[in-house]
């Protein structure tokens, strides 16, 4: 227990020395920039806004990944069903005008759900009919779907009167209410703090969780005590690739009101780097997806004002990261080597 | 001087003493039989001997000198060569490559191909070992693989060879084939320790045997001057309990499942079972005999509908389940004791009371509208632990901590409180101590003590002629007899059976 008090003092202590030798090498002072990073994280309502902004996406997609996780299916295609409910929600959204606004906004959300479930659901078919590895193909779907967004933004959804490879924007009616002005804060972020909620009570207290997460932990266990885990596996990819359809759903009605290529940012990717930090915990999922979002707010801030390049940050992000798996993965293997010795 | 000497050996698991103070020795050039039945300690001894474990007590010596074998290699560089039960070869690899696995044979990092074969044929001979050197290992027989598994031991200069159940897996032919390869090697001045619990292969090949009981060696006997009863007696230490559990009697004219011509081909070549048919009627325990291996445990999973069978059909209460899924046959009566608990039969990761509800989770009473019931799942689970006296430090407890016994209570008690009618209990007492052990079979015959019937599939023949209203002899897939268990019950024919002779053979033998 000691030790392992002092191997964190110790990382973190190596952390904040890189940290520090990288500030350095780009020529400014690193006192500077840590009161300046603290500050645009905190110092600002803006700031702390933006962090709620930014976790948005990554609260939908790094749910929609761990919940695949937890029946042992490798989402990583998170980015392309990000990329596919958006264009879902922006094509309900843009194009059917006739409805009221919240209605509107309520079916977009829908069929974010459901393309993205449904992008989803594909690897998922593939590995259980096929045994098509999933970790390959969720990253193939997403390259398709990445394609799919050029297309659509450079052909049939294309703003008429642009020659920007953009769509059409979203009427005001139809989009997230603002929260906080005059930050970008949209209703997206209630939205995902709902999923949040709704995910740990399906995977906790409903029958369908229970399957799920006896599914992931034993798939064979479970076969053979006649839990349908097909279903269980299946249910798992149509959820989490509806959710990380959510995501795209909501920056395209909160933040961007329309659709583009590379809106997405990567958060898909990051999205499996969050199930995994957070192992795969709804509650864990919000705290570290809001960490990561402060993370990212704060090395703005300090780009914008020491010109200290926000990749530092990214850099100090990967390091965390690299040793906090490091070190979950090096107890996994110590326990796994006692079982070996105890069969 | 003794070759190898291990003084005062102990080592517990979870409070449950596997090896307690044990002494044994091994000259040089003998074959030493460790005895004794399962759970006695044998094979947890031979895994501190090979590095596989630690003792917590006592030491190792080997040629007089204290030694500190901390891992296999440590054993393999002091001599010491272990064939296990299954074998651990690389099935798609040939006999040569397996053999220098992880060895830097010469001219390492290439390959001296004709050297080495050159070396390995010398030792075969020298031995009087015939291998296939460049056949993948799955085209070759089981008795060739051992060989192969010992070339491997030679090949790093074992002396001391560690032969676990060698016999288990072999025909009788086999055997005495296997009988001269060890005496073969005994000529060259190998020592062996060969684990075992069949007597008359020990009273045959073995100069002397060490008996193991409850983690203790019990005795040291030379083989010339015991006999079978003896070493049986100090093998179980009691006379066997025959019908010491209370047997109501039942008429045994309905059938509570009937199985006919039942078969299951997976891949092309053999069949796993084929042609099996009984009937296993109300109030009655069917043994199900073989040696391991026999198709018995693809059985169990081809009744529960784990695995699909092939040809045949499947009666149960008064309709064919064949097409049924797991759940359906489960839902009509049917529970299961799986062999394997930690992979099939236990979510070893999840906690007491979610494995409890793992039967039921999904309908009324222990979910309403798909929401868990988490009240009532955790007083059944409560109730289950206290009635079945699962030692746990609660139902929030990860099932992974439990010791084995405990395991096989969860499971049993999950299966029972579902009000079953037939329980498929495959090895339900194997790695058990003896209290589990007892507790099991007390459960199950109380079972049928209630006129339901338990289909009883166990290598351990003791258990079978305890718990068994009939055995059925299953061999490479067929059934070999049906016998009733009662005072008319032969051993021999029952023996006979198991080795691949058929009822008829056995009649006309006799």
């Amino acid at each position: 227990m000691n030790n392992r008090v002092w191997g964190t003092v110790l990382l973190t202590f190596f952390v904040l020395l890189v940290a520090a030798a990288l500030i350095l090498i780009v020529g400014a002072s690193p006192l500077d920039a840590v009161r300046i990073f603290i500050n645009g994280v905190l110092g600002t309502s803006n700031g702390v806004a933006e962090i709620m902004v930014k976790a948005t996406p990554l609260i939908f997609t790094g749910l929609g990944v761990s919940l695949s996780l937890r029946t042992g299916f490798f989402n990583i295609g998170a980015e392309g069903q990000f990329y596919l409910g958006a264009m879902g929600a922006a094509m309900v959204a843009i194009y059917l005008t006739a409805l009221p606004g919240p209605l509107r906004i309520l079916l977009s959300m829908l069929a974010a759900l459901l393309v993205g479930g449904i992008w989803a659901l594909i690897p998922a078919v593939m590995k259980n009919r096929l045994g098509i590895s999933e970790a390959v193909s969720t990253i193939m779907l997403n390259y398709i779907a990445i394609m799919i967004v050029g297309i659509a933004v450079r052909g049939f959804l294309q703003q008429p009167d642009s020659a920007l490879p953009q769509s059409a924007q979203v009427e005001e009616a139809a989009r997230f209410p603002q929260l906080w002005h005059p930050t970008r804060l949209h209703a997206g972020f209630l939205v995902a703090l709902l999923c949040v909620v709704l995910v740990w009570f399906i995977l906790e207290r409903t029958s369908v969780g229970f399957e799920m997460r006896m599914t992931g932990h034993n798939q064979r266990a479970a076969y053979c005590l006649g839990l349908p885990i097909t279903r269980s596996v299946a249910l798992c990819a149509l959820i989490g690739g509806g959710l990380a359809g959510l995501a795209g759903c909501a920056e395209i009605l909160g933040i961007q009101f329309r659709l583009l290529e590379g809106m997405s940012s990567g958060v898909g990717y990051t999205a499996v780097l969050i199930a995994l930090l957070a192992k795969n915990r709804p509650f864990n999922v919000l705290v570290v997806s809001l960490l990561y979002a402060a993370f990212q707010v704060g090395a703005n801030s300090m780009q914008r004002q020491l010109g200290v390049p926000s990749a530092i940050v990214t850099i100090i992000t990967g390091l965390i990261v690299l040793i906090l798996l490091g070190s979950s993965v090096g107890t996994k293997m110590k326990e796994s080597k006692g079982l070996k010795v105890k069969t | 001087m003794a070759y190898l000497e291990m003084r005062g050996i102990t080592k517990g698991f979870q409070g449950v003493l596997a090896n307690d103070k044990i002494d044994f020795c091994l000259e040089e050039g003998e074959i030493h039989a460790l005895l004794g039945e399962n759970g006695a300690g044998k094979t947890t001894l031979m895994n501190i001997l090979y590095g596989l474990y630690q003792p917590d007590g006592g030491d190792i010596f080997l040629r007089g000198e204290k030694v500190n074998i901390q891992n296999p290699k440590d054993a393999i560089n002091l001599g010491i060569g272990m064939v296990h039960q299954h074998f651990m070869l690389v099935s798609k690899m040939t006999m040569l490559q397996n053999i220098v696995l992880g060895l830097r044979p010469y001219g390492s990092p290439f390959f001296n191909k004709a050297k080495l074969r050159q070396d390995l044929e010398a030792l075969c001979e020298r031995y009087g070992l015939g291998v296939e050197l460049d056949v993948p290992v799955n085209r070759l027989s089981v008795g060739i693989q051992q060989r192969g598994e010992i070339i491997k031991a030679l090949y790093r200069e074992a002396k001391l060879l560690v032969l676990d159940e060698p016999t288990a897996v072999l025909t009788p032919q086999e055997i005495l084939e296997f009988f001269d390869i060890m005496r073969a090697l005994k000529a060259k001045g190998c020592s062996i320790i060969l684990i075992s619990h069949k007597l008359q292969e020990i009273l045959d090949v073995a100069d002397r045997a060490t008996v193991l009981r409850d983690g203790k060696a019990i005795t040291t006997v030379k083989t010339k001057e015991t006999n079978e009863v003896a070493l049986s007696n100090a093998m179980i230490g009691r006379m066997l309990q025959e019908g010491s559990a209370h047997r109501e009697t039942f008429a045994h004219d309905q059938p509570a499942l009937s199985v006919s011509g039942l078969g299951l081909q997976e891949k092309e070549d053999l069949p796993v079972f084929k042609d099996i048919s009984f009937d296993l009627y109300q109030g009655e325990v069917l043994g199900i005999a073989g040696v391991d291996g026999n198709g018995q445990l693809e059985l169990a999973e081809a009744l529960t509908g784990i695995r699909k069978h092939s040809q045949g059909d499947i009666v149960f209460r008064g309709q064919s389940i064949s097409q049924l899924s797991i759940r359906k046959r489960f839902e009509l009566g049917m529970a299961y004791v799986p062999s394997d608990r930690h992979r099939d039969g236990l979510i070893m990761d999840a906690d007491v009371k979610s494995n409890i509800a793992l039967r039921g989770y999904y309908k009324a009473p222990m979910s309403k509208r798909g929401i868990l019931a988490a009240n009532y799942i955790e007083e059944t689970s409560e109730r289950l632990v206290q009635d079945y006296h699962v030692k746990t430090a609660g139902i929030g407890q990860q099932s992974r901590l439990l010791s084995g016994g405990n395991q096989q209570k969860v499971i049993l008690g999950r299966e029972i409180n579902s009000d079953p009618s037939v329980i498929i209990a495959a090895q339900p007492t194997r790695g058990l101590d003896i209290g589990a052990t007892e507790q099991m079979r007390n459960l199950l015959m109380n079972f049928r003590n209630q006129g339901k019937s338990v289909l009883l599939i166990s290598t351990d023949l003791d258990e079978l002629l305890q718990m068994s209203d009939r055995i059925l002899v299953m061999y490479k897939g067929c059934v070999a007899g049906v016998l009733k268990n009662d005072e008319t019950l032969d051993l021999d024919t029952l023996g006979l059976l198991m080795g691949g002779y058929t009822c008829e053979v056995v009649a006309d033998e006799q």
